[in-house]
């Protein structure tokens, strides 16, 4: 089971890509995916139904959220309304600590994306604000990296002992699938999605799809 | 990062936002509406030619309305490089030549994203237009983006 686990859709105030024409795309490109997550920024899309979808196409369409704090950008999994309720996902100054203990609450997975990027990237604040407490899990590879942006994040993972997980950051739709996260058994549901991460059966992957 | 780090648009915010700060007239000439939708490739009659028994404005047409200014005068001044982050219009009623539409503008939206560059302010101008019946015809948002300057203590962390 393959699922590019960092996507956004226009939902997100730079996300080009409606979830529908990421579908088609999947299937007209046969991109080897068998799904995404929908990680709109600095918010949770409550509203949106893609099970429609999901059925139409044949792929299993999740959501999280990618939220901004002091080390950069969090990919938030297992996102409930309880957890919307702990902290105002719309800040751009959110505390990491706060975010942490906030997903330990509430049974979600907060994972750092492109953690090897400039100025939004866990690794460029790590000097400044030390090794942060509470994650296990960070995006090695990223679909929108720069350079050696990916390298720097899979040494980071190397070095700390983190798992690494794959996501495109796409935000249009031809960079569906860029990079991806390959699971060891089937994932359905947001709820699968959580478990199988927190059981830490899963590799990222890079994907061609050119 | 601080907390103290988005008081300043968090003041902005609460200071600003939806309270009208101008109004302006506008009269709505058939000709310009057809040279604007000329000028956007536009080809249906509707749209081009005044003569059209259902000739009205593109629904794009009011984002060329311009305001006298985008933001209040005492709007603090965030430092950066300012960007045109865009246009949205929603269209809400036909808009016909010879109607006299008001235009009162506001702030609607403030709010900070960060990226590779550091952060970015956004500011939302939003001119609603009435006719002279008091019919709200359109809402017209300019987004104007304000990117940081990266030398500055702190932008964009």
């Amino acid at each position: 089971m393959i699922l590019d686990l960092h996507s956004h859709s226009i939902k997100s105030d730079d996300g080009r890509a409606k979830v529908k024409n990421y579908c088609q795309w999947i299937r007209k490109r046969d991109i080897g995916i068998d799904g995404f997550v929908l990680s709109e920024h600095r918010q949770f899309d409550n509203d949106s139904d893609y099970s429609p979808l999901a059925e139409e196409f044949g792929l299993t369409i999740l959501k999280a959220s990618e939220v901004e704090t002091e080390y950069g950008h969090i990919l938030v999994y297992g996102v409930t309304p309880a957890l919307q309720q702990a902290f105002d996902f719309t800040r751009t100054d959110l505390r990491l600590a706060d975010v942490v203990n906030a997903c330990e609450d509430h049974g979600a997975l907060p994972i750092p994306a492109h953690p090897g990027r400039p100025k939004v990237g866990m690794g460029a604040h790590i000097a400044t604000h030390g090794v942060p407490e509470g994650i296990r899990i960070v995006e090695t590879y990223n679909g929108g990296s720069r350079g050696n942006e990916n390298d720097q994040a899979l040494s980071l993972a190397a070095e700390q002992g983190y798992l690494g997980i794959g996501g495109s950051d796409a935000h249009i739709v031809s960079h569906i699938g860029r990079c991806a996260t390959r699971f060891d058994g089937p994932v359905s549901s947001d709820a699968e999605l959580l478990e199988a991460l927190k059981a830490g059966a899963f590799e990222a992957i890079e994907l061609e799809t050119e | 990062m601080a907390e103290s780090q988005m008081d300043d648009i968090e003041g902005a915010r609460q200071r600003f936002l939806n309270h009208p700060f101008e109004s302006k007239s506008f009269e709505v000439v058939a000709d310009k509406l057809a040279q604007y939708a000329a000028a956007c490739g536009e080809t249906h009659p509707r749209y081009t030619d005044p003569s059209h028994e259902d000739f009205q404005a593109t629904p794009t047409w009011c984002s060329c309305l311009t305001p006298n200014r985008l933001i209040p005068k005492d709007f603090p001044k965030f430092e950066g490089f300012s960007l045109d982050g865009g246009k949205d219009v929603q269209p809400l009623a036909p808009i016909r030549p010879g109607a006299v539409l008001t235009g009162e503008s506001m702030v609607h939206d403030i709010y900070t994203k960060t990226g590779r560059s550091g952060r970015m302010i956004f500011i939302v101008s939003r001119m609603e237009l009435t006719d002279q019946d008091g019919t709200k015809v359109a809402v017209a948002d300019t987004r104007i983006v304000i990117r940081e300057d990266p030398k500055k203590d702190g932008a964009g962390k």
